[in-house]
């Protein structure tokens, strides 16, 4: 019950807010027809019962299992089991990831249906799953993480002189919605898992630092390859 | 009066589908080949997956319904008026209310206070990033007035960050990196970004997709610019000199 009530302030401590600002503003500035509030105060209904849901599904009954399965992976000492199980799982979290799901969405929306939203969520987990699976390795061996942040900040930048200029800003955003509820939590939880069990000793703690800003890297990339590919 | 509560609701609700299959057949192979989990865990997974089902499909109802086209009419109504500069004042106000309660920014605060010993307070770095971010949106929406191409702001913000990692030590790149998600919440995506598209929808010479869209990618810069930057006085003022610097 502890666990219902927590979820609750939270959702609402993200959610009020900004609604109370928009109702602010509508009675202030922006005078739209009493319609629009109406269907922006049960959007917002909508939205607020629906986060409470899925937080409460995630972390009650989800992420104890991504818990456990980042205890036992290590234990089965096979790098190519853990890299690819890294990367399968940043995959099926990315495509269940509802802030991932919201900007394609919009994208598709903005785009009037020429850059499909299945594609886009499909090549954003496609490339968060690889840095992942990077990220693994990367505790594996021990690579120093400021290696992999300026080696793959570098490469998006350089990819980025190719890329058509409708795509630049959404592949950053993509960057940036990646690291959603659902994401973050699973992403850690097998990280931390890993470090834990592969390297015991002081530094195990603050292995699993890191993961999501390097996780966040693959989406930026690979809605620039899409943008190379659509031209 | 002609609202829409239900409308599409059908098409969400396979989408939610598509989106959890995968997930779930992960979770079915996990189980047969290394969890074995009892009957009472299996329950409680299914449970798990039911809330996140029903979770998944209003949240996405309601910004289908009300915070789009709402969120977008807003933009609109903005971005055609007089005094169009209120986009800005607007989007700082938007920024920082949509940052202040964000759960996710409270845990980072805490982190960062934890790891300088309380010397950065949880007070101070809440009212640094939320305001980081306010100054973020209201950027965005200068963008959209004046058609500045992003790349005006992501080059010099990415190369801050860089310049900044080579002075700052491991455990911060490290916080300041994963912080950069955590602004970008459940309202910053749907609404505040639905209306940058539509000011930039309905101010002259803007298209839409280039200059609506980047919101996100500034206000996921600020957290790291702004840990890096408190890292980097923490480290100056002798804090943690078990810690050495990274290059």
């Amino acid at each position: 019950m502890e666990n219902v009530r927590d979820t609750f302030k939270e959702v609402a401590a993200a959610i009020l807010p900004v609604t109370v600002v928009v109702i602010l503003l509508q009675i202030v500035f922006i005078q739209l027809p009493l319609e629009a509030l109406l269907q922006f105060l049960i959007g917002a209904a909508f939205v607020g019962l629906g986060f409470f849901l899925f937080l409460l599904g995630v972390t009650a009954g989800l992420l104890p299992v991504g818990e456990m399965i980042g205890k036992q992976l290590p234990k089965t000492r096979n790098i190519f089991i853990i890299v690819g199980t890294g990367f399968l799982l940043g995959f099926v979290v990315t495509i269940a990831e509802p802030d991932v799901r919201v900007l394609t969405k919009q994208i598709n929306l903005v785009s009037d249906g020429a850059i499909g939203a299945g594609m886009l969520v499909l090549s954003v987990a496609l490339g968060l799953a690889i840095f992942v699976a990077l990220a693994m390795i990367r505790i594996i061996f021990s690579i120093p993480i400021h290696y992999m942040l300026i080696g793959g900040y570098v490469l998006v930048f350089t990819l980025s002189l190719f890329v058509p200029n409708e795509f630049i800003a959404i592949s950053f955003d993509a960057g940036g919605v990646t690291t959603g509820p659902m994401a973050v939590p699973f992403i850690l939880a097998l990280g931390v898992g890993v470090a834990s069990i592969l390297r015991s000793g002081s530094s195990a703690a603050g292995e699993g630092f890191g993961l999501i800003g390097l996780a966040s890297i693959g989406p930026i990339l690979a809605i620039m390859i899409l943008g190379v590919l659509f031209q | 009066m002609n609202l829409h509560v239900f409308e599409g609701f059908g098409d969400i609700l396979i989408e939610v589908s598509y989106a959890l299959i995968p997930l779930i057949l992960f979770f079915i192979i996990f189980q047969f080949i290394m969890l074995k989990l009892d009957k009472q865990r299996i329950y409680r997974i299914i449970l798990g997956f039911t809330l996140t089902f029903f979770g998944l499909a209003f949240f996405l109802q309601g910004v289908h319904i009300g915070f789009f086209p709402v969120g977008h009419m807003m933009g609109e109504a903005l971005g055609s008026d007089e005094h169009v500069w209120l986009l800005m004042p607007i989007g700082f106000v938007l920024g920082f209310a949509a940052t202040f309660a964000e759960p996710a920014v409270s845990i980072m605060n805490s982190e960062v206070d934890k790891v300088t010993g309380g010397y950065i307070s949880e007070k101070v770095m809440l009212y640094t990033v939320s305001t980081g971010v306010g100054i973020s949106v209201a950027l965005s929406m200068f963008r959209i007035l004046y058609g500045i191409p992003l790349w005006y702001f992501l080059i010099p913000g990415y190369l801050i960050a860089l310049i900044l990692i080579f002075f700052s030590n491991k455990t911060f790149i490290a916080i300041a990196f994963d912080c950069g998600g955590v602004a970008t919440g459940p309202m910053t995506v749907t609404f505040i970004s639905a209306m940058a598209v539509g000011a930039a929808s309905v101010i002259e010479g803007r298209h839409p997709l280039t200059d609506g869209f980047g919101l996100i990618a500034l206000v996921a810069l600020t957290p790291i610019i702004t840990v890096l930057i408190v890292g980097l006085i923490f480290t100056r003022k002798g804090g943690d000199e078990n810690d050495e610097p990274e290059s």
